[in-house]
């Protein structure tokens, strides 16, 4: 009884929700993320009054460091998008980080065995790493599809057979006989990804145009149009005759082919070489930025903008306060945390009833 | 040969323990009708807090278990109140915990300076007599205490599950919980505290790991083991016994890797290491493919509850 009188909160499910209340709580969501990362940064000895510089006037104001964040951003779209693609037809590729792996294996190949001539080299590197993505996305979409299996941990778990594979060549065959450290001899100039100018290369052009394809096939295509329908109800989808196998099938494919240039982005463009840790971080941030971007190819790469702010500061607070680097991986698990919370109250109205 | 065998077998309870904790968790967890995928991430907060305390309080292994446990139900609470409370995607709640948990341990322990720092940690218990027996006596008798303490944990799982009024509402929460709601049972405390009691056992999971086993901490020490729980509780088809099979299975295939090294044979170390995972999906594919485990998933597995859009 005494419930009764003081009142209890009651929950309902909200009828109409606007795009601007939707963006509102969003924004509030990921600001309170944000507003407790930044506690947690201080706590940890960061003088607050340093935390805006570090995060937004260096990173943005600075050309070394814009420099930085944009090359951080393409792999970092490439995976967002990629997660995207297969997120859209509700399949959990957490693979992404295998499928990067994977990729920049194949690329290595194509550079250490000099197959073709130098002029089609760096093709032959792409199209191979892609291709591998895609092989090793194919194993958990298939069985998935033929059997049921859950692809949230086939998927995961293919990254671990991924990475030893991975160790396995740098600690063997492929060990720099110039240095005898654990990562491949250095890739030729002409199997790296061209230059183009003021430090960036051509990573950014390419993301550009994988993620503009992607928003064509995900927003105007009749496969998009499809994948939607997969998305909201895949039984009903399998009623009406619509292929979902082979939709489920391209986005994962597509979803994997993406992560391998995520990854080629890191070896072929940025280290020059095959190394023991590209990949580290990205598959969950892949995850991070389609969640955010609501599974939008264009709004992902927004996104992976601003991730990419958040890692090259993690990088500078990682060299000026010896924070780890782990610390970007707490804050993404925060904000996630906070915009899912969120997604409650555009779902439900929280009434006090007395 | 037979050297092998025991220096093989000797190692075997103590892996299969970490997976039976984290896999009767889960399941205890799952029977409620909450797929929990946080198992990484709750065994890497077990491990570090686990480790913490023993690097603080020396002596008492025993103590800084305890202190795992209750880190990970610590935890555990913000994934409940997620899934149960603010009915967040469970796939999307249980991976970010992880990674946050994998952020933070690491965040931690490497600002604490807890990494690399070796502790007695928990040391064998030999039973009298019974340790004694040829080969048995080392394999099954020369264990450290939560090795022993499996025996206790595993039917205690079973009998609440299914001998006691709280497991017939854990069930009856996790097959249908409308029903289970017009009966009266109140479905988010009864899952509220599936998930803390899960948790609490699968972070002295994690407390074996680094107090138990190798007796120190780095990060990401759990190295993929929750995940494989988490497939193991599939396979187990959500039954305690068969979890428990499968553990011993898992145990066995993770202590044989290193033994074959030590004994000199001679096959590419990265291969074997990525056995126990390619195994894992091998026996997801064949459970899958026998067809048998969407029949006995609890029947509300992975679907949040609200009251206000009951069906």
């Amino acid at each position: 009884m005494r419930s009764l009188r003081r009142g209890r909160p009651v929950v309902a499910a909200r009828r109409r929700m606007s795009a601007a209340f939707d963006a509102a709580v969003t924004t509030v969501a990921i600001l309170a993320g944000l507003a407790l990362s930044a506690f947690i940064l201080v706590v940890a000895g960061v003088p607050a009054e340093e935390l805006a510089n570090e995060f937004i006037v260096n990173t943005l104001t600075d050309a070394d460091n814009l420099r930085a964040v944009l090359a951080q951003a393409a792999p970092l779209a490439f995976v967002g998008v990629g997660a995207a693609l297969a997120f859209r037809v509700r399949f959990w590729n957490l693979g992404l980080e295998g499928q990067m792996i994977a990729g920049s294996v194949a690329a290595t190949a194509i550079a250490l065995a000099d197959v073709g001539p130098p002029v089609w080299r760096l093709f032959l590197m792409l199209v191979a790493a892609m291709a591998a993505g895609m092989a090793w996305a194919l194993v958990p979409a298939l069985l998935k599809l033929r059997l049921g299996v859950n692809e949230v941990i086939s998927s995961l778990l293919l990254n671990y057979v991924a990475l030893n594979f991975l160790l396995h060549l740098l600690y063997g065959s492929w060990k720099d006989p110039v240095d005898a450290f654990p990562h491949s001899p250095a890739f030729d100039p002409f199997e790296r990804l061209p230059d183009l100018g003021w430090g960036l290369n051509a990573a950014l052009p390419l993301v550009a145009a994988a993620a503009v394809f992607a928003a064509w096939l995900l927003g105007r295509s009749r496969a998009g149009f499809y994948m939607r329908f997969v998305h909201a109800n895949p039984s009903v989808a399998l009623a009406k005759g619509l292929p979902v196998a082979a939709l489920v099938l391209t986005a994962v494919l597509l979803s994997g082919g993406y992560a391998a240039l995520a990854g080629v982005c890191l070896s072929v463009g940025q280290e020059g070489r095959l190394t023991q840790a590209f990949f580290a971080g990205y598959g969950f941030s892949g995850i991070l930025i389609a969640f955010l971007a609501r599974n939008n190819a264009l709004a992902a790469v927004v996104v992976a903008f601003l991730v990419a702010v958040l890692f090259v500061s993690g990088q500078s607070l990682q060299v000026f306060y010896q924070i780890p680097f782990a610390m970007v991986r707490l804050i993404e698990a925060i904000v996630i945390i906070s915009a899912a919370a969120s997604e409650f109250f555009l779902r439900y109205q929280v009434r006090w009833l007395r | 040969m037979m050297e092998f065998l025991i220096a093989w077998w000797a190692n075997v309870p103590e892996a299969a323990a970490a997976y039976a904790l984290a896999a009767l968790g889960l399941l205890l967890c799952e029977r409620s009708g909450v797929l929990n995928l946080t198992a990484e991430g709750l065994m890497l907060v077990g491990a570090m807090a686990a480790m913490g305390a023993a690097l603080q309080i020396e002596g008492y292994p025993g103590m800084a278990l305890v202190v795992g446990m209750l880190a990970a139900a610590l935890v555990s609470l913000l994934f409940a109140l997620l899934v149960v409370t603010l009915r967040v995607n469970q796939v999307i709640a249980g991976l970010a915990i992880v990674f946050f948990c994998q952020g933070f341990t690491q965040l931690l322990g490497v600002m604490f300076d807890w990494q690399n720092h070796p502790v007695p940690g928990l040391l064998p218990v030999r039973i009298p007599l019974l340790a004694d027996m040829p080969i048995i006596g080392r394999v099954l008798f020369e264990q450290n205490g939560v090795v022993y303490l499996i025996v206790p944990i595993f039917f205690a799982v079973q009998w609440v599950l299914h001998q006691t009024r709280a497991g017939l509402r854990l069930r009856s929460v996790g097959e249908n919980p409308e029903a289970a709601d017009a009966a009266g049972v109140s479905v988010p405390l009864v899952r509220f505290g599936a998930i803390v009691a899960g948790s609490a056992l699968i972070g002295l999971a994690g407390g074996l790991l680094s107090v138990g086993g190798v007796k120190m901490w780095f990060p990401d020490m759990a190295g993929g083991r929750g995940w494989i729980a988490v497939a193991l509780v599939i396979f187990a088809r959500w039954q305690p016994w068969r979890a428990l099979a499968g553990a011993v299975l898992f145990g066995c295939i993770e202590s044989l890797v290193p033994r074959i090294a030590a004994a000199g044979i001679r096959v590419p170390q990265y291969f074997m290491l990525m056995t126990p995972y390619v195994i894992t999906l091998v026996v997801m594919a064949w459970t899958a493919w026998k067809g048998r485990s969407r029949s006995s998933e609890p029947g509300a597995l992975g679907q949040p509850f609200s009251r206000e859009e009951r069906r």
